[in-house]
């Protein structure tokens, strides 16, 4: 098993390209990295610092969720496959792209959870589509899962928000 | 993830540092068991020092409030911030976690 970063930049977009084991020891490298692309986003956002942090709070926990989702449950019960991830930044917006060759979930098929009923479990879909502005999977394999997010005027995340994006089916 | 418990005057104080989630959360479990089941009056959790919470993280700190409401005492989380205060908004947790 190997993990590789590769960098590249075409069309104004810088874009890094991530491979780990899909093993939930290795998210955390996945995070991070997620994480540092997050500061390179609109340089003038970063004056406006609480935004692009709520914006990188918002985009690293939909990933994380994600990840969890293919290396608990994509992977559960067979040697794990590699996780993909594709990291496209524009000017003031990040698509995430995460392929993987476990089960397929359509995250579309996910129950809202009742909040009221403090549950313990089954939030992780919920905190995903709440947090990205835009959902797209496509089942494989490879299992294909685009997160698209914009920085924008401040708005209280919502599981109904549906601004459209260029989100990309691979 | 590093995380430590004091308790003094029939309030327990857990303080969890570092990152919550999928991987770490096996390792506060049994902790968060034996808080519980000490049946302390108040329970404070301490997460100033919280960088990064998921949807694991959240079940686990949802179960003890849950344990300990069971028998009549109270839990609130404290220094909430940044990426775990967001995740609390998203969930509501802030209304009943937060003191």
């Amino acid at each position: 098993m190997s993990g590789i970063i590769n960098f590249t930049r075409m069309k104004g977009c810088i874009i890094v390209r991530l491979e780990v084991p899909g093993v939930i020891q290795y998210r955390d490298i996945m995070l991070r990295t997620l994480s540092a692309t997050c500061k390179l986003i609109a340089p003038g956002a970063r004056a406006r610092s609480s935004r692009a942090s709520l914006f990188a709070a918002h985009l690293v926990s939909a990933v994380g969720e994600a990840y969890n989702n293919i290396a608990l449950h994509g992977y559960a019960g067979r040697e794990p496959g590699m996780i993909r991830m594709e990291i496209e930044q524009g000017s003031d917006w990040i698509r995430v792209v995460l392929a993987d060759t476990g089960a397929s979930f359509d995250p579309a098929g996910a129950r809202l959870p009742d909040l009221d009923a403090l549950p313990e479990s089954g939030l992780g879909v919920f905190i995903m589509r709440s947090f990205v502005d835009e959902v797209a999977y496509v089942p494989g394999p490879p299992n294909v899962l685009t997160l698209f997010k914009r920085l924008d005027e401040p708005r209280e995340a919502s599981p109904n928000s549906r601004r459209k994006g260029p989100a990309q089916r691979v | 993830m590093l995380f430590s418990t004091s308790a003094a005057n029939d309030v327990t104080v857990l303080r969890i540092e570092g990152e919550l989630d999928a991987l770490s959360v096996t390792d506060i479990r049994a902790s968060l068991n034996t808080i519980a089941e000490g049946k302390p009056a108040r329970v404070e959790v301490d997460l100033s020092a919280l960088r990064l919470i998921d949807s694991s993280g959240v079940g686990a700190i949802v179960s003890l409030f849950k344990a300990v409401r069971a028998y009549g005492g109270s839990l609130t989380t404290t220094g909430v911030r940044g990426q775990p205060l967001a995740i609390f908004r998203l969930l509501r947790l802030d209304r009943v976690l937060i003191a």
